[in-house]
């Protein structure tokens, strides 16, 4: 609003009258924006749910969606999925959590590097990767395993088709949420809090179980819903392993029924709960962090002291490679040697080694530059718009520069709680109608994007503006500057870093994004995400993986730029929902 | 109880010396204070002490018993002390009853004795009405009432004090000096008491030991500390010192400033640069020279402040000095005076190269 406003008088009280004469538009503006890409599709949604073919009122979706084996079995493998991925989360993240943080591990540095490095990873992509590793026959393991053991060919020691198979998968990609979240708040406690209890006669085990584990276990509780959440609404993993196991999730379900025949409104039944669901989690997991009894006191506080492992240092090291291992060096290993090795389930050798799959990929296959071209275009616009309605909600709400400013920012974080694939029924719903045919265009990709990272962007730019303190503006004020210029001169630039590193993480946000897309897109509107699932049907093995390994390596470099930057990749990571 | 005895420590992070050679005996029940700027090594005092460090030279031993030293340190836990924290470090998920008993239950005691002991401190510390709140529902002064009966509770053979009262505001910190002495007079545990604050020291400590870059540059009672400071670093640090720098004469004068002075402290050498130290209210100011011992100066400035009136003058070498004067005493700035300086007050001191 204020940057349009270029040529105000040098008067602080007109530039002020302005700016408020402006700001009440601004806002309907920017709620309108908000409405058409969030309240109009979720309305939408609840319409269908409540719908028959026709256009009747009916509550006959859901009497089906609880009644029907096709549809409750897809719930309850949801609810075993999700809770075992917890619970396997929580189980590996926390202990490797606590000895990144607190303990003297060699290699501590290195591991957290590394759990950050298994989050650049799209879950699709590793689940892609595990199926190269583990699937019964062609399965790189169950090769090595049938080698090793001389076992007949038909036996296989892994088996990634199955329940196990997909909990296991998921889990890889989930874990680093906990494991950060332990890690960072185990990082915060004071040291002095242990320190207390060893001088009272505490030692150091009788400490970890009294104090160090009671602080942390609410932050595990909520790494714990996060990894929930992440299962629920994960679509690309169980696609990629459910489906050939013979069974569903809601996700995998929803996305079938847009499969021909489509039935949006089973669709759109089907998704609420899943809604429903993610918002209950998402306020309890605000409820367990902000719980004031926990808070910790101020005051000066010391670094912890590490914990002596002794004896077991390389131990604990190790384990913490091994658990890298799964979501890391294997899947990569395993995607190099499909993307450059004649035969996909062969070891990679000087005489195996082809540029082949590259070649094919890049040169051949006729969909790659066009998804590279969307791509391209969508992450950029979506990280420039974006980027700008974010930092412009940002600004209104921290400086409070209008009335009813809290329901901006509501809306701009609302989007945290609609899984991807609720969002592309929803958007699917509302623009496959007139006024707005959006529907085979890329405009609806557009929208779905921009919502799907609203709210990580707002919350970014958001803190930004509250670590620039008002006085720095109002000082420059006082100086003689107008409220412009005070924009101009001392928050651009103390917001410059968070700015840029924010467009970048939309960008690789953009690049990564599977869910929404995989119900909105079309055969002219593909993008790499959606490309690389496709190929999974023709099985082109080598393709999928060049494409995987480009996308990996595209979304690394401009990671380790915006890291550069000054942006912090934590500040985005624990709240992303269903990639 | 016991004494606890520093030799020799030493704590060197690489190439950085944190604690240089400090040798100091703290005898049964006595309250000693580190005093000292920030930076000055006495946190790493009390955190070698705790356990918490190793040294890389020296020990430490409490009741003759060696408990730390470059081979072999006692874990904290094993060391029967209590500490108190600057942050208080009081655990937030449990109450404040529950933070007390923590180190009895820690000692496996029953419950009985457990109730019996926590009743007996909270009514000391006057917790009793606070016994099922959170810390983070207390204000500062209570949580720091906590932290000291956490401390006491456990009964200590040595209590360790580091900065408690750097978080709260004046008043309270002026109740808690004379709280902390009082509790002190009453248990009499062995103290270590680490502030950068003189006043503090001077309400608390039996002993003061006055620390500048890892060394202890002077112990005393706070009288001898305040009384006979022996370095240049210790009479600017406690209490407002006018430092003059002169020439000795002979054995005990120096010229200074175009006059001559008469100095106790020490036998001086002649020709030896010697700093002299003497506080701002043991200074006279006379409009005529009529006594020995008296030096030339201007007023350049004067401030009343109401008990006394602040002075700064200038001596013929361009020295300034501060002498707090009788309120009714009153010299505009810009005349002469003659400052008196009573020889027994002008203490010669070493070290003249360190403030």
């Amino acid at each position: 609003m204020a940057v349009a406003d270029a040529k105000i008088p040098r008067s602080a009280r007109d530039d002020r009258r302005r700016l408020i004469d402006l700001s009440g538009p601004a806002l309907a503006a920017v709620v309108a924006l908000l409405a058409v890409m969030i309240v109009l599709p979720m309305g939408w949604l609840v319409v269908y749910a409540f719908a028959t073919k026709d256009g009747q009122a009916t509550l006959g979706n859901f009497v089906t969606l609880f009644t029907d084996p096709s549809f409750v079995d897809p719930l309850l493998a949801t609810l075993l999925l999700s809770v075992s991925v917890s619970g396997l989360c929580c189980l590996v993240a926390a202990p490797m959590g606590w000895l990144a943080a607190r303990t003297d591990m060699p290699l501590a540095r290195t591991v957290r590097t590394l759990v950050m490095a298994s989050l650049v990873t799209p879950p699709f992509v590793g689940a892609v990767a595990w199926e190269m590793l583990a699937a019964p026959n062609s399965g790189l393991l169950n090769q090595l395993w049938r080698l090793v053991t001389g076992a007949p060919s038909d036996e296989a020691l892994f088996d990634i088709y199955t329940m196990q198979g997909l909990i296991f998968a998921i889990a890889c990609y989930t874990f680093p949420y906990v494991f950060i979240l332990v890690a960072n708040a185990l990082d915060r406690m004071p040291g002095e809090l242990e320190d207390a209890s060893s001088m009272l006669g505490a030692g150091t085990w009788a400490t970890a179980r009294r104090i160090t584990i009671p602080l942390a276990l609410p932050t595990l509780l909520a790494g714990a819903l996060v990894a929930f959440l992440q299962a629920l609404n994960q679509f690309g993993s169980p696609a990629i392993l459910a489906i050939p196991a013979g069974f569903h999730t809601l996700t995998t379900k929803i996305w079938s029924l847009f499969q021909f025949p489509p039935k949006p409104e089973l669709a759109a039944a089907t998704s609420l709960p899943l809604l429903l669901l993610t918002v209950a989690l998402l306020r309890s997991q605000a409820a367990i962090l902000g719980r004031r009894g926990y808070a910790v006191l101020g005051g000066k506080y010391g670094a912890p002291r590490p914990i002596r492992l002794g004896a077991w240092r390389w131990a604990a090291a190790a384990f913490a490679l091994l658990v890298l291992a799964m979501p890391l060096f294997l899947p990569y290993a395993a995607l190099i040697n499909t993307a450059f090795s004649r035969i996909s389930s062969q070891l990679l050798g000087p005489e195996t080694f082809t540029l082949h799959n590259v070649v094919f990929t890049f040169w051949q296959l006729s969909s790659t530059l066009p998804a590279l071209q969307n791509t391209f275009l969508l992450a950029t616009a979506t990280a420039t718009l974006g980027g700008v309605l974010a930092l412009l909600i940002a600004y209104i709400v921290a400086r409070q520069a209008v009335v009813g400013h809290r329901i901006l920012g509501f809306l701009a974080t609302s989007p945290l709680a609609i899984p991807g694939i609720v969002l592309g029924v929803g958007l699917f719903l509302a623009y496959t109608r007139p006024p707005l045919t959006l529907y085979g265009t890329l405009w609806i990709l557009l929208i779905a994007f921009i919502t799907v990272e609203l709210p990580q962007a707002y919350q970014q730019l958001g803190s930004a503006f509250h670590s620039v303190h008002p006085e720095l503006e109002e000082a420059s004020r006082m100086l003689g500057a107008t409220r412009l210029r005070a924009l101009k001169d001392i928050t651009a630039p103390l917001l410059r870093s968070a700015a840029i590193a924010t467009w970048c993480f939309i960008f690789v946000g953009v690049i990564r994004e599977l869910s929404a897309a995989v119900i909105l897109f079309t055969s002219e509107t593909k993008v790499l995400s959606v490309l690389i699932f496709d190929l999974k049907e023709s099985g082109d093995v080598g393709a999928i993986a060049v494409l995987s390994l480009t996308m990996v390596i595209l979304t690394t470099v401009v990671i380790v730029i915006a890291n550069r930057i000054g942006g912090a990749y934590e500040a985005r990571v624990p709240t992303r929902v269903g990639a | 109880m016991a004494s606890v005895e520093l030799k020799g420590l030493g704590k060197r992070y690489g190439e950085a010396v944190a604690v240089d050679n400090v040798s100091l005996l703290i005898g049964h029940g006595q309250l000693v204070c580190l005093l000292g700027p920030s930076g000055c090594g006495k946190t790493t005092t009390l955190r070698l002490i705790a356990g918490f460090i190793e040294p890389s030279t020296g020990e430490i031993a409490v009741g003759g018993k060696v408990l730390s030293s470059p081979q072999r340190t006692v874990p904290p836990e094993g060391r029967a002390m209590s500490m108190i924290f600057q942050s208080y470090a009081l655990w937030p998920h449990m109450t404040v009853a529950e933070n007390v008993a923590y180190g009895l239950r820690i000692r496996k005691m029953d419950k009985a004795t457990i109730d019996a002991k926590l009743t007996a401190i909270l009514s000391t510390t006057k917790l009793e009405p606070l016994a099922q709140r959170y810390p983070g529902e207390l204000s500062g002064g209570q949580q720091q009432r906590v932290s000291l009966a956490r401390a006491l509770v456990v009964e200590p053979e040595t209590l360790l004090l580091d900065e408690p009262l750097s978080n709260l505001d004046a008043n309270l910190r002026e109740e808690m000096r004379f709280e902390i002495r009082r509790l002190h007079d009453r248990y009499r545990y062995t103290t270590v008491y680490v502030t950068h604050d003189q006043a503090e020291a001077m309400t608390t400590a039996d002993q003061i030991a006055v620390m500048n870059l890892g060394r202890i540059e002077q112990l005393g009672t706070p009288k001898e500390i305040y009384d006979r400071p022996r370095s240049v670093f210790v009479a600017r640090f406690i209490g407002g010192s006018n430092i003059l720098e002169g020439k000795a004469v002979d054995a005990g004068h120096i010229s200074v400033a175009g006059g001559t002075l008469a100095t106790t402290g020490r036998t001086l050498t002649k020709g030896e640069a010697v700093a002299v130290s003497i506080r701002q209210h043991e200074i006279e100011i006379a409009t005529k020279s009529d006594s020995a011992n008296a030096l030339h100066a201007v007023v350049s400035r004067q401030v009343f402040l109401g008990a006394a009136r602040d002075y700064t003058v200038v001596l013929d070498d361009k020295t300034e000095l501060r002498v707090t004067a009788s309120p009714t005493q009153d010299i505009a700035p810009g005349q002469e005076v003659w400052l008196r300086l009573p020889a027994e007050r002008c203490r010669a001191l070493t070290g003249g190269n360190e403030r």
